[in-house]
């Protein structure tokens, strides 16, 4: 032992004379600057997705009603409240949070002697720290969902702005599996679906790879799958939780790839839909539209004998007839209606109600009957609105895709003028444009929308292809006056469109009649809505109760005042084809409780 | 001169099988528990001692005071889920769990991290290590009863804990490696208060605590020669981290198996040869330096680029590929790994923590005592860095 | 390194071979080649470092999976033996006199999965769990949720919703009748 060794330890005495380091009570100490203290939420940014509850491994949060947040259809209403005996602070849900409301103060002192006070809703229960700035917020670059959609293979302009040849070509399975994994399966999409399909269940299918499965979560509520997956409205895609900080989730490609990658042979033994025992009751549905076939579909699984009265020669009403080909081809519509017609439901073409057959001998015929006849009449504005418009060469849209879909050659000028900024207006400007550059070589087509490109009702993507084809699209004009010269049209007068809707929010277009321009065209065509031809149910006179804006009073299962008669589709709410098909499936829940004496 | 060597040919009596032969109902033998509410014992354990006089005969190590069962919970976890369980397994160094979980899953599902996450992992488990190897330093002195360096090393972790919160947001469970990546950059100015961190534990270890320590009589005489573990033992007992290295079994996971970044570090392995405490001791304070030089070379030759996070499958429902794997650290106890069982689901099937106490505390340190004075038992298992925890799971 | 792999495949009859990383090699070893193959690994090998022993259960396929995973420091490289045994009371040979620290592995083994290694001295001690009665809680068909809810009282208050429900509650119930 070293005499070192013994004194060397007395130099610590030195720091008897230091000042010490340690922090008094009460300190007033802030946590760092990404301290993760108690939760902030901001109640308008959260949506109540419930993605928190779901990653949170301590079982720490519940989904609540809050008071003053209502359930709309993109915001559950719900709210997380946080149990503090149960959560550990690592801050996953903050990590998850599908809106970024979610965050963390750096507050971490509050003293409470009641245990129950612990337990709160972070945003709604005013708290302290509510305003802190400071706290644990997402860091940059670090991100645990995957934002961006998978990419979908399309036709290039070159390639398709001459031919009618399906455009989207649809997912591969790495690529359907890859964008249904970024769905958090939170479940707000359904609400709004207007057949409120299982979509994260299905998506959840993609994802397991069990194809068969999806299908059959698919015709639980949608008979028209492969209809569906190209053409719907995906208003679902418009709540989907994802698109607050990226894409929505590619909710409509996905339904489409789980309906391509089943052949039509293989349908019934999938959905186990082999042997349906017959009923012996008949029900009649008029029109072979979406809502037509959804009823058929669901009618004839519940044993009934259905017959569908068609006018046209082929099936699929506005599908076939106001859809042009490149985006829905007909052979995947006589996929979907092949799969129903081998149900046993039979179908008359070439039949229009009213005129080859009368509804009193349906009536009689039948038990039941849905009328689901679509709006086939283009609209067009008087000629008092629109000064010319009467000139043979100034059509209706709906009029000319039909009159395409027929294989009739239909008026094609070198320029063209469309009025019309919504997805008729896309496919009738699309269908011409394809037309003349057939003819011509060349695409000279003019797209006026009385809306500015913001809130243009047309999809995104087809004001964007469209461009790509060519076509030059002109948000916020609205027309003054079609000019002709010696009989024939020479152009549109146009004039500046200041807004579409007046402060009530019902259409009501302001101008300013000062900024006008012309546009050069050979021809018109107006795409400003269709009208419906519900003569058939002339007989009936005042027994049919009519209800708003000329559409037929129904009840929640579409029945009209008449209790044989349910009326659905678009001549009672849309115009789209999911609302056909939800309504066509409540119809014929309708019927069935009907026929069976359940229902008045 | 009174020999005070005492007769050691008559005692012990032993066993034919060379164990001390213990009967106590001769009233020569006491049975005594150490723990599990002991200063002298690290964390939550209980020494089961037998002793005649002075000298421990038999030893048993009895644990299971914190048992969670966390091996269990994160069977019945998806694997985001497990990130915030398992780094309760060890409380003062909770980064080495993070990192061993994401290493072996980011292993088994195929992902690959961003360069700027490694150097910033590395840069968490350095920390880490200096801040365990500075609340050691406290414990070792404290188990003799030198509280003031306790006092020291504990301010000095504090310190390195507010940078922790300033890097990831938490003092203790700092939960930061996740697995892809790391969930945070450095914030600014971090790498001048880091430094100034670094010189002052550097100065406070260099001087005082050594002076306290290592050139302290009652230090060197409670500890020199002490604890001994014979290196050819500690193969067969699994003796890994600073207690193999003070015996001369230079074993380093850094070094031997380099992961993240440390293959692009400059350091040398701490070791020794005497495998007593007070070479334990010495090794654990090099190790501390080198930590203390690693995360200047860190924060020197840190890429710039912010790319922290790999692209990752929707974590919700994150499913592994069918496998098993094993990844290790060094941690300032030695090795620690997990062995990652993945059936193919979301959940993992097994995930198996191999805590470096786990055989430090048990088997090892059961037979250390034997023979042993039982004043030393409090140093003798602080010299092990023995965390139960660990042992639990 | 090859010719340890070899040997184990060829004198030991190990199969199943699974290059995990360029330093770790799984092996499968039937359970009466397990005890003289580790004793191979580590008395001619040199794997002389037990890194750990691990038990996994599969449930589905009746099995228990060991893995003996060993460590030669002078080849830094790792092999793993898997030995599959079956589920329902079967035991397994104790290592322990290889390496005395396995003595722990064991007891805790038994404690948690309940499997015997006879003749592994203090095995029947308890290890962390005093006073358990249920089924050894690491097997896989103990429920731990059951089981707190069993032992532990629940908070009360405690109500949570799924949103999807109940948005379908709020804006469509009546449609579904």
């Amino acid at each position: 032992m070293k005499i070192k060794d013994v004194l060397q330890p007395f130099t610590a005495w030195k720091n008897l004379v230091k000042e010490p380091i340690t922090i008094g009570e009460p300190h007033k100490r802030e946590g760092a600057p990404r301290y993760r203290g108690f939760h902030q939420n901001s109640m308008d940014k959260c949506i109540g997705c419930g993605t928190c509850e779901d990653i949170c491994q301590n079982a720490a949060i519940d989904m609540v009603p809050v008071e003053g947040q209502e359930t709309t259809h993109s915001d559950s209403g719900l709210r997380p409240k946080i149990d503090y005996g149960r959560c550990c602070w690592c801050a996953l849900c903050v990590d998850i949070c599908t809106t970024g409301s979610l965050t963390m103060s750096n507050e971490f002192k509050w003293v409470e002697v009641d245990p129950d006070a612990f337990r709160f809703i972070p945003g709604a229960d005013k708290k302290p720290w509510d305003d802190i700035e400071a706290g644990y917020d997402r860091a940059d670059h670090y991100e645990l969902h995957n934002f961006e959609r998978e990419d979908m293979v399309e036709l290039a302009p070159e390639v398709r702005d001459h031919s009618f040849v399906e455009i989207v070509q649809g997912y591969s399975k790495t690529q359907a599996q890859k964008e249904a994994d970024r769905c958090v399966e939170c479940g707000i999409c359904v609400a709004t679906c207007p057949a409120h399909m299982g979509i994260p269940d299905y998506i959840r299918a993609i994802r397991e790879d069990d194809i068969e499965l999806g299908l059959k979560i698919l015709y639980e509520t949608n008979p028209l799958p492969e209809v569906c997956g190209r053409i719907c409205t995906h208003n679902c895609e418009a709540v989907c939780s994802m698109k607050y900080r990226g894409d929505a989730i590619s909710i409509r490609w996905l339904k489409r790839y789980i309906a391509d990658q089943v052949a039509l042979s293989d349908y019934k033994g999938i959905l186990n839909q082999n042997t349906i025992e017959n009923n012996g009751k008949k029900v009649a549905v008029i029109g072979s539209g979406p809502a037509g076939l959804s009823a058929a579909y669901y009618l004839a699984l519940l044993g009934y004998g259905v017959k569908i009265f068609e006018a046209f020669p082929e099936s699929g009403g506005m599908m076939r007839y106001g859809i042009p080909e490149y985006r829905l081809p007909y052979d995947q519509i006589d996929k979907d209606v092949d799969y129903i017609l081998s149900l046993g439901v039979e179908i008359e073409y070439n039949t229009r109600v009213g005129k080859d057959i009368t509804l009193e001998t349906l009536q009689k015929e039948y038990d039941a009957i849905f009328a689901g006849t679509g709006l086939h009449i283009g609209r067009k504005l008087p000629e008092k609105f629109l000064p010319g418009s009467d000139h043979e060469h100034v059509f209706a849209a709906a009029d000319l895709l039909r009159e395409v879909t027929m294989g009739q050659e239909i008026h094609v000028p070198k320029k063209v003028a469309v009025i019309g900024g919504g997805n008729v207006a896309m496919d009738i400007s699309r269908t011409i444009a394809r037309l003349q550059k057939v003819k011509y070589g060349k695409v000279q087509l003019t797209t006026t929308a009385l809306e500015t490109e913001e809130i243009m009702p047309a999809d995104r993507e087809e004001i964007v292809e469209s461009r790509e084809e060519g076509i030059v699209i002109m948000p916020g004009w609205g027309p003054v006056k079609v000019e002709t010269k010696e009989g024939k049209i020479t152009g549109l007068h146009l004039r500046e469109c200041i807004s579409v809707f007046d402060e009530t929010g019902r259409f009501g277009p302001k101008f300013n009649e000062d900024n006008t321009t012309f546009v050069e065209a050979d021809m018109i065509v107006e795409s400003i809505g269709q009208g419906m031809d519900i003569s058939y149910t002339e007989s009936l006179g005042d027994k049919l109760e009519m209800g708003e804006r000329g559409k037929v009073k129904t009840d929640g299962y579409y029945q009209s005042s008449l209790p044989w008669l349910f009326i659905g589709g678009d001549i009672v709410q849309g115009p789209d084809v999911i609302h056909g098909i939800a309504n066509g499936h409540l119809a014929a829940k309708g019927i069935d409780k009907f026929i069976r004496g359940e229902k008045s | 001169m009174v020999n005070w060597k005492e007769d050691r040919s008559k005692f012990p009596e032993k066993n034919p099988d060379g164990t001390n032969k213990i009967d106590l109902n001769s009233h020569k033998f006491v049975k005594i528990w150490q723990g599990p509410q002991h200063p002298g014992v690290t964390g939550n354990m209980a020494l089961e001692l037998t002793v005649q006089g002075d000298e421990i005969m038999e030893s048993k190590t009895h644990v299971g005071y914190l048992h969670r069962g966390f091996e269990k919970l994160m069977e019945r976890r998806r694997y985001i889920q497990c990130f915030p369980i398992c780094i309760r397994v060890c409380v003062p160094e909770p980064d080495s769990n993070e990192y061993c979980l994401a290493a072996a899953a980011e292993e088994l599902g195929g992902i690959e991290v961003p360069e700027k996450a490694k150097w910033l992992r590395t840069l968490a488990l350095e920390m880490a290590r200096l801040a365990n190897y500075l609340q050691w330093t406290g414990g070792q002195c404290g188990s003799l009863g030198m509280g003031t360096v306790g006092q020291w090393t504990m301010y000095l972790r504090d310190y390195v804990l507010d940078r922790f919160e300033e890097l990831t947001g938490g003092r203790v469970y700092h939960m930061y490696i996740i697995p892809g990546g790391v969930r945070s950059n450095v914030p600014d100015g971090f790498e001048k208060r880091m430094n100034e961190v670094l010189d002052e534990i550097e100065t406070v270890m260099n001087k005082d605590i050594y002076n306290m320590m290592f050139n302290n009589a009652v230090f060197k005489t409670r500890t020199v020669g002490v604890g001994y573990i014979d290196p050819k033992i500690m193969e067969d007992y699994g003796v890994t981290g600073p207690n193999a290295r003070a015996g001369g079994l230079i074993k380093d996971v850094r070094k031997d198996y380099p992961y993240l970044i440390y293959d692009k570090l400059d350091f040398e392995v701490a070791h020794g040869k005497d495998s007593d405490i007070y070479t334990r001791a010495m090794v654990r304070r090099n190790d501390l330096l080198t930590s203390v030089s690693l995360i200047r070379q860190i924060l020197a030759k840190m890429p710039k680029d912010r790319e922290i996070m790999a692209k990752m499958p929707n974590v919700l429902h994150w499913k592994i590929p069918k496998g098993q794997t094993y990844a290790r650290i060094e941690a300032s106890r030695g090795e620690f790994g997990y062995f990652m069982t993945s059936d193919g689901s979301a959940y993992p099937r097994r995930i198996v923590v191999r805590g470096p106490s786990y055989t430090h505390a048990m088997s090892l340190f059961e037979k250390m005592l034997i023979n042993a004075n039982i004043a030393d038992v409090a140093a003798t298992m602080v010299s092990l860095h023995t965390c139960p925890p660990e042992i639990e799971r | 390194m090859k010719a340890t792999l070899e040997r184990l495949k060829g004198f030991f009859g190990a199969s199943d071979e699974v290059i995990q990383r360029d330093d770790l090699v799984f092996l499968t070893v039937d359970k009466e080649n397990l005890v003289s193959a580790l004793t191979y690994l580590k008395n001619e090998a040199g794997f002389k470092h037990l890194v750990m022993m691990s038990v996994a259960d599969w449930l589905e396929e009746g099995k228990f999976q060991f893995t003996y995973h060993v460590n030669s420091h002078e080849l830094k490289k790792d092999i793993a033996l898997r030995v599959f045994i079956n589920r329902d009371n079967e035991d397994m040979y104790t290592i322990h006199t290889l390496w005395p620290t396995a003595m722990v592995y064991e007891r805790e083994n038994r404690e948690m999965f309940g499997i015997n290694f006879p003749g592994c001295p203090r095995v029947e001690e308890n290890f962390v769990l005093e006073g358990w009665e249920e089924m050894p809680p690491n097997r896989r068909d103990f429920d731990t949720k059951e089981y707190s809810d069993k032992t532990f009282f629940p908070r009360d208050g405690r109500t949570t919703n799924d949103p999807r429900e109940y948005m379908k509650e709020k804006l469509y119930s009546e449609e579904e009748k």
